[in-house]
């Protein structure tokens, strides 16, 4: 059943990282990028791959969860190996024909294969420990500074969790219309590109009326239940630091610095 | 004054052909005066465009009237002051539970109506509760919605409502879309809330069967309240109901057809063991 489909790839456990507040999650994820990029010799991946394996063990997440989050970057890790790894000027090693792989080549292959194994798996326990529904509460209370500048925070943050809930059920729509439409002698399946396009209307036609009929919908409905935006609105489920999370922080803010010591400074 | 009371009620809406040109007006609801008790069990009964639902929306201050008046609690809804406080009073319970379920999980959308009004997180908990548990729904507040069947997303809806605290539910024909065992769940969910609760009930339906529980009946066509009174005095006007093409509960329409070739039954009959009871079996 296309309802029972889980969103993004929240893996239900236990642990000390599923507990920790979304918004320390979130910020130690981008930091941990930054700390990625900018970090450039072998020690300081050391310190990388320490840290996410450490933050793994702790998640109780199963290691091949990780890994398939992998399945769709091979592409895009090969090309950045490959061009960094023949493209690379400096002291050639081996010469096939015209493609020189230099010294330097080599190394920054490696990096670029490790920063982005590092970058997906990183983001990957971030998700795998979050629901998506908290992950949009930590955005909202994270950007909050920027309704200064006029930005909607709390509508952007409503409609991302709106989208999510309904997600599932415009799948199952489409689903329903597609079946629809086949029993009708409509072909989605054979012809070329173009044609598959243009077999698409009768399926995209009927699914945004239908959307738009449950955006109206529902707007009333939230109107009759006295939504009325951000303003004096409490929250069920408020985010509240603990002790746990000033700790996160505390060990996010060693490995930062020991990472850009270990990785910019000494060496 | 009744909790919810109309007067003279007419509201317009003006019907535009593809440039926009006014094509002529249609009225949608046609000088309805009515007055609610608080803690009635009011059934609003129609055949489509009857202007039930049109009806119902003013009640929630959706819709403003043409004409006429519309109170809630002795609030004009046309107040924009009161807005907020009429549209927690009279809470509304829609057709489509897909579309009004705002929370991933069960107890997130019961609780965002008290979030809307600002309740104190304790207090949000605390309601979010004794909402689900009066629907009978507790046991699935850690569930997806979209894992409830249509009679469980639609009890949940009520909660919604409920969790707000209002003196009064419309529910905009919330049968409509599910099967008959779904029906009953959310006609048993009402029936409680109004017998233990004393919440105010406006119950606006095609279906007959679950008018019977009501305690008064208002039958509306073409913008106007057609017939007015207890389940027994309506259904005891068979010919009338069927004029204005409504179905007739079986039982009701067997009696009435008994009695029409000579049969000594009384009118009204609304169950089967009444009937059984006429007729001395």
């Amino acid at each position: 059943m296309l309802r029972d489909i889980t969103l993004g790839q929240y893996y239900q456990t236990d642990s000390v990282i599923h507990r920790l507040d979304p918004r320390v999650k979130l910020v130690t994820t981008f930091f941990y990028i930054i700390s990625l990029f900018i970090v450039d010799n072998w020690i300081g991946y050391l310190a990388a791959g320490l840290f996410l394996l450490a933050v793994i063990k702790l998640s109780k997440v199963p290691f091949k969860f990780m890994v398939r989050g992998m399945k769709s970057i091979v592409f895009l890790l090969l090309i950045a190996v490959v061009f960094n790894l023949f493209l690379t000027p400096g002291e050639p090693l081996v010469t096939i024909w015209k493609l020189r792989i230099t010294k330097e080549g080599i190394r920054l292959a490696g990096f670029m294969a490790v920063r982005l194994v590092f970058l997906i798996m990183g983001s990957s326990v971030m998700t795998l420990t979050t629901t998506p529904n908290n992950l949009t509460d930590a955005l909202e209370k994270l950007l909050k500074p920027l309704k200064f500048f006029k930005v909607p925070v709390h509508e952007i943050a409503m409609m991302m969790s709106i989208a999510l809930r309904f997600i599932p059920i415009l799948l199952e729509e489409t689903d329903k219309i597609m079946k629809a439409q086949i029993a009708r002698g409509a072909d989605f399946e054979s012809g070329n590109l173009i044609k598959k396009a243009k077999s698409l209307v009768p399926l995209l036609v009927p699914l945004f009326i239908s959307a738009f009929r449950r955006a109206n919908d529902l707007a009333m409905a939230m109107e009759a239940r006295c939504y009325r935006g951000g303003e004096q609105r409490t929250k069920m489920k408020p985010l509240i630091y603990r002790k746990r999370d000033f700790l996160a922080y505390g060990t996010v803010v060693c490995y930062f610095a020991a990472a850009i010591l270990a990785g910019k400074i000494l060496w | 004054m009744g909790i919810i009371k109309t007067k003279d009620l007419v509201f317009e809406y003006i019907r535009r052909d593809e440039e926009g040109n006014v094509e002529g007006i249609t009225k949608a609801v046609d000088e309805v005066s009515l007055n609610v008790e608080e803690g009635d069990f009011v059934a609003i009964l129609g055949h489509n465009g009857s202007g039930k639902s049109t009806l119902a929306k003013h009640i929630n201050a959706i819709l403003y009237p043409t004409e006429g008046t519309v109170w809630v609690d002795g609030m004009d809804t046309t107040d924009e002051n009161k807005l907020w406080e009429i549209r927690q009073e009279a809470g509304m319970v829609f057709q489509n539970p897909d579309n009004q379920i705002i929370g991933q999980v069960v107890e997130e959308d019961v609780g965002f109506g008290p979030e809307n009004l600002g309740v104190p997180t304790k207090e949000i908990w605390e309601r979010v509760e004794e909402s689900l548990k009066a629907v009978g729904m507790y046991e699935f507040r850690k569930y997806s919605p979209n894992k409830l069947s249509g009679g469980q997303k639609q009890r949940v809806s009520i909660a919604g409502v409920i969790a707000m605290h209002p003196k009064c539910i419309i529910l905009d024909e919330p049968t409509a879309m599910l099967d008959p065992s779904g029906r009953r769940e959310v006609i048993r969910a009402v029936r409680a809330l109004n017998d233990v609760e004393r919440i105010t009930m406006i119950l606006i339906t095609h279906y007959m069967e679950e008018i019977i529980y009501a305690n008064k009946v208002f039958v509306m066509d073409k913008g106007r309240v057609a017939m007015e009174g207890t389940p027994r005095e309506i259904f005891s006007q068979v010919e009338k109901l069927k004029e204005l093409r409504l179905d007739v509960p079986q039982v009701t329409l067997l009696a009435h057809e008994l009695k029409k070739s000579g049969l000594n039954i009384p009118d009204g009959i609304l169950t089967t063991q009444e009937l059984v009871k006429a007729l001395g079996l």
